[in-house]
């Protein structure tokens, strides 16, 4: 098995964010709370809370070039979080929402950020220097219902966003002053702030966990379908597939490699997803090796089932029910795993290490050097 | 056990596991809530379209499922009268204490008998595993006390019967 570390930090966690160098995590424990916890010879200590929210955390965000953190709640607020002189210092953002905020992420220049909200908008906020506050400018009238995640673009300009609607929209936020013309090249000239690139609509249930990969030529994004869509070429003709795997709805996707995907959701399990050499997806395998045993013990059963309708013993398959439903899922995790996040060393194009963190209150990290060898040539 | 219960018990114990796929969601039309959809139906496309399960006409059960909860509800057998009045007696008594259940609805879905209502927030605190297996157990249990409780009612009877016709002798 490919995983490092597992601690069980609390009950339940909602998100998780990495400092830069990877030496602390921030968390919500399910709570209005965020934990920061530092890692010191192999013990977690728990370093600051940082206690502001007063609805349940839904998204955190670690920048890594200004070391600020980003959070936001079900309370429709969102604080900046800056480090001096070694407190955390919170700086109220107005999103003008009026419902919860669902989640957050920074820009890969960390100029900005994006706010995905029940209150079917997203919003795109950006500091503004001269009054010393963030701004926070909205996409309205373009999602049909709650916005679940949000994922940018490598070139600081396209947006893309997953809601309960089942679709998936392409947003330029192109804001003048923040971003500047060369930085749009390649992408669509001349779109405006709010304009809709794209709208994919592959999904007939909701859709949750969107990402880019490094180069930015393909999204990826699941519905609660137990689907995984992968769509190349965005922007007027793009080129889209759809996986489906026979194993419970995934809830979020990272990309590994710009041929690798990793996905997490309620089946605890971590899967694995590659193309080959002509561009098709498709399932690899489970990262834990939970599968087989479980497999395993059901054929057994289902042998029995047919031998005990054959003899017409009843008690065998009491005993037999019984075995059965105290089966121990066996995995890292126990329950549903609700966010993935990289652990990419600078400049580097490969995620190598990654973390998972669930409802069951652990944080997982997975080191892919390891398993190299049985993934074979798609890295 | 008969076997076609346990088939029976099977089906809805897959459906669950699929099922149980639940998650916290804010309330998407009034502020600051955060409520079952499943009770609510305020937004249609939080909503999953309900799957009814049937072992026969009297018995039946009912799964809808919405982003953050899901709905349960039972229609258990009853042949004749009696079996009728001690069911409904057996679980009004249980809905009374709903409390004590967690899981369970204080009043039944219309047209069914017991209903249990599962949010995002029981998943959290509870195994998924375990949640299933609990309602599974009850659908056994409840079988096997009602008929109980009617061998014990006519026992009871034949015994009463006796004791006062002796009088008579």
């Amino acid at each position: 098995m490919a995983v490092v570390d597992v601690h069980r930090f609390a009950e339940s966690i909602t998100c998780h964010a990495w400092s830069p160098d990877h030496s602390m995590v921030a968390f919500c424990p399910n709570n209005n709370e965020v934990h920061i916890y530092k890692s010191s010879q192999d013990q977690w200590e728990r370093l600051h809370v940082l206690e502001k929210h007063d609805q349940i955390v839904s998204g955190i965000d670690w920048s890594s070039k200004s070391n600020k953190i980003v959070t936001v709640s079900h309370d429709r607020n969102s604080y900046v979080w800056s480090l001096e002189g070694g407190e955390w210092v919170p700086t109220l953002v107005i999103l003008r929402l009026n419902r919860a905020a669902l989640c957050v992420q920074w820009s890969p220049k960390e100029n900005k950020f994006a706010v995905g909200s029940g209150a079917k908008t997203v919003c795109i906020c950006y500091y503004e220097q001269e009054n010393n506050w963030w701004v926070s400018k909205l996409i309205r009238k373009r999602h049909e219902s709650s916005v679940t995640n949000v994922a940018w673009h490598p070139n600081n300009i396209l947006l893309a966003t997953t809601s309960t609607d089942g679709k998936c929209r392409v947003f330029s936020t192109f804001i003048k002053g923040v971003d500047t013309k060369d930085s749009k090249a390649g992408s669509p000239a001349e779109s405006k702030f709010g304009e809709q690139i794209i709208q994919l609509d592959l999904s007939y249930s909701w859709a949750f966990g969107v990402k880019w990969s490094p180069s930015g030529n393909t999204l990826a994004y699941v519905g609660h379908s137990s689907m995984i869509y992968f769509v190349d070429d965005v922007g007027p003709s793009p080129l889209a597939q759809s996986v489906a795997f026979r194993d419970l709805p995934l809830r979020d996707v990272l990309f590994i490699s710009e041929k690798m995907v990793i996905g997490v959701g309620y089946d605890s399990n971590p899967m694995v997803f590659a193309a080959d050499d002509t561009g098709i997806w498709s399932f690899i395998r489970y990262i834990g090796e939970k599968k087989e045993v479980s497999s395993g013990s059901s054929y057994s059963s289902q042998f029995s089932e047919a031998f005990t309708k054959f003899y017409g013993q009843s008690k065998a398959t009491t005993a037999n029910e019984a075995s059965e439903s105290s089966k121990s899922r066996g995995g890292v995790h126990d329950n549903c795993i609700n966010s993935i996040v990289p652990l990419s060393k600078a400049g580097s194009p490969k995620v190598m290490r990654f973390s998972t963190s669930g409802l069951d209150g652990k944080i997982a990290i997975w080191d892919l050097e390891s398993m190299q060898e049985e993934l074979g040539h798609q890295f | 056990m008969a076997n076609p219960l346990r088939l029976y018990l099977a089906c809805i114990k897959n459906t669950l596991e699929a099922a149980m796929c639940l998650q916290n969601f804010p309330c998407q039309e009034v502020e600051r809530h955060n409520k079952p959809e499943v009770e609510l139906k305020t937004s249609p496309e939080l909503l999953l379209n309900p799957v009814l399960i049937c072992r026969n006409e009297a018995e039946k059960c009912l799964i809808e499922t919405s982003i953050n909860s899901l709905r349960i509800s039972l229609k258990v057998k009853q042949a004749d009268e009696l079996e009728n009045i001690l069911t409904k007696k057996f679980l009004r008594f249980l809905s009374m204490r709903a409390e004590a259940f967690q899981v369970l609805r204080r009043k039944p879905v219309q047209g069914y008998d017991i209903s249990f209502l599962i949010t995002n927030y029981h998943c959290e605190e509870m195994q998924k595993q375990k949640l299933i297996d609990f309602i599974i157990q009850f659908m056994e249990d409840i079988e096997k006390e009602i008929s109980e409780l009617k061998i014990s009612v006519n026992t009871r009877g034949r015994l009463v019967a006796t004791e006062f016709l002796k009088q008579f002798m």
